[in-house]
């Protein structure tokens, strides 16, 4: 059930009717929240239920054992989080990594001459499970080091399977989503009236546009590089990186929209990526809750940061984000990926250490250029089926002299206005919000209907899955 | 180690008083409402991808019905004009290379 469908307007229908009609009760209305979240996750697959709901027990179960030790059992308790932590990790690793440490593993055994035939499965990949896993994972990191108490089961398994953010993020932490479990939720005009204006924003952006880069330029130039010019290689790269936001940025402003007319507030997740002016300013605003989750348990709690000598955390940032790249999918372009951020975010802070004082800084509008090209090199690595169609793909910006016109007016316009919304004033969405929510309903409601009618009267038929599902 | 939340929820100005819930129910029931009327053919291409079925037969056909209805007044105009102009915008070529095909079988087409 995708967010910009019929199907599941329908479905959020109901769930909104029924669920603030049992807000008298704020247990009902977290059961029944629960229920309606395992029927959005069950029209995927119904035996992935009893994934979520394992996957859930676990991380209740540990939280609550650790919670049980004394304070003084201080290795009994990280021991428990480590078994905990690692319990989410196998789930993760069998379905998305198993495959691929199973090939690399054969043809290493193979080049050594042990011939050996490994058994390789077909698994399928549960929609949504990094980060599922990843909400767990830091869910006991926090109940450990005492930041969080442990919630109760029914709390825990609605952290984990509330389907806004369920199969694409954000990753909404504990810390952030339990406490507002804790009490009904009141719904204000403020948080209908941003909300709404997300859901149609993110519409727009991955029905229109992100939908229409997608089947018209990205899909066909990247499918077969050599066969297209130059100019069409360059367009795409732009395009991709256009069509990756306007997707994925539009699940979590849909999923943020839908939460707040649920009751629940989500964290912010992108904030204007293109406009950041180095790759470390680029991660403050990508995918916000995977940086700051990558930031806070991998690079500071489990690696150290910056309390090991410089080395060390040139060393940690490295490893973070060859990680957050194989976090992404069993892949090595993913590898390559990550570790191209790692390595610049690296050079970056280097350049920092060691830039002569007499020497100005680089110039804003150059700053920007350089990241959002060093982003695109990225990207190209990042939609590629394999290193060595990047490659090529990369070589054919250098060299092919092909003629095609795959790029066509529409989707230069389309980059150019994907382009355009980073350079908006920062608050512009919620300056409308605060225009709109003092509108009586029928004024707004004609308002949100004409927008979607536009919307739906220029969105490409039929809607792909949103490029996040597949992590 | 800090966190604080931040959210595009939050919003510079003090809260507006009183529940927001009547009013974001009564802002969704009119949305959909006119969306049942101006977009009905949306709902008409929904119902035809449901799974075969007596109901889902007897369902498209109403919608069928529905779609006959709003076009008759006229309700649906704007949304046909709408699209054919994005089947406009999407199919223009640089360098005239689509508009010459175009033109041999259907409207102009401009061309940058």
């Amino acid at each position: 059930m995708l967010f910009p469908t019929l199907s599941f307007g329908l479905f959020f229908l109901i769930v909104f009717i029924v669920v603030w009609a049992a807000s008298g009760s704020n247990e009902w209305r977290k059961i029944l929240l629960l229920v309606a979240s395992w029927a959005f996750y069950g029209a995927w697959d119904w035996r992935f239920v009893a994934l979520l709901i394992g996957s859930a027990l676990l991380n209740w179960g540990a939280a609550a054992a650790i919670w049980h030790q004394d304070e003084a059992a201080r290795g009994r308790r990280k021991a428990i989080m480590i078994l905990g932590v690692a319990g989410n990790l196998l789930v993760l690793g069998y379905f998305k990594y198993y495959g691929f440490f199973a090939e690399q593993l054969g043809d290493l055994l193979r080049i050594a001459g042990f011939a050996r035939d490994l058994p390789l499965m077909q698994v399928v990949l549960p929609v949504g499970i990094s980060f599922f896993t990843f909400q767990g994972m830091s869910y006991l990191a926090d109940v450990r080091a005492g930041r969080l108490a442990p919630a109760r089961l029914l709390d825990v398994t609605l952290l984990m399977s509330f389907f806004p953010h369920l199969v694409a993020g954000p990753i909404v932490r504990g810390s952030d989503l339990l406490p507002q479990f804790q009490e009904t939720p009141r719904l204000t005009r403020d948080m209908a009236s941003m909300g709404l204006l997300l859901i149609v924003w993110g519409l727009f952006k991955k029905a229109v546009v992100a939908s229409e880069l997608s089947t018209g330029l990205v899909d066909p130039v990247f499918f077969d590089p050599a066969a297209h010019s130059r100019l069409d290689l360059v367009a795409a790269a732009y395009g991709y990186a256009v069509q990756i936001y306007c997707d994925f940025s539009a699940y979590s402003d849909m999923a943020i929209g839908i939460a707040a007319l649920l009751g629940y507030r989500f964290p912010l997740n992108f904030n204007q990526p293109y406009r950041a002016t180095s790759l470390q300013d680029f991660w403050r605003r990508w995918h916000i809750s995977l940086s700051s989750w990558l930031r806070d348990y991998l690079y500071i709690g489990a690696l150290g940061g910056n309390r090991r000598g410089f080395a060390r955390q040139c060393v940690n940032l490295l490893v973070t984000m060859l990680l957050g790249g194989m976090w992404h999918g069993a892949k090595w372009t993913f590898l390559i990926w990550g570790g191209l951020h790692g390595g610049v975010l690296m050079v970056e802070r280097i350049w920092e250490r060691v830039r002569p004082l007499w020497m100005p800084r680089l110039p804003k509008l150059l700053a920007i250029v350089i990241t959002f090209h060093v982003v695109v090199v990225g990207w190209i690595f990042f939609r590629a089926e394999s290193f060595d169609a990047a490659i090529a793909y990369l070589g054919g910006i250098g060299a092919n002299n092909v003629a095609s016109d795959v790029l066509t007016p529409l989707a230069c316009a389309l980059i150019l206005f994907g382009m355009a919304i980073h350079f908006t004033p920062p608050q512009l969405g919620q300056r409308l919000a605060l225009k709109l929510r003092v509108l009586p309903a029928p004024a707004f409601a004609l308002l949100a209907g004409a927008v979607i009618l536009i919307i739906d009267a220029m969105r490409f038929e039929g809607v792909a899955p949103f490029i996040y599902y597949q992590f | 180690m800090s966190h604080h939340m931040l959210s595009p929820l939050d919003l510079d100005e003090p809260e507006l008083e009183g529940s927001g819930l009547g009013w974001t129910f009564g802002t969704i029931l009119i949305a959909t409402l006119f969306l049942l009327f101006a977009n009905a053919v949306s709902l008409r291409d929904w119902i035809d991808d449901l799974p075969p079925s007596p109901a889902q037969a007897q369902a498209a056909e109403i919608a069928d019905q529905w779609v006959g209805i709003t076009e008759a007044m006229g309700i649906a105009v704007p949304r046909d004009v709408m699209h054919a102009q994005w089947k406009r915008a999407e199919e223009a070529r640089f360098h005239g290379s689509g508009a010459k095909e175009e033109a041999a079988d259907g409207p102009a087409v401009s061309t940058i």
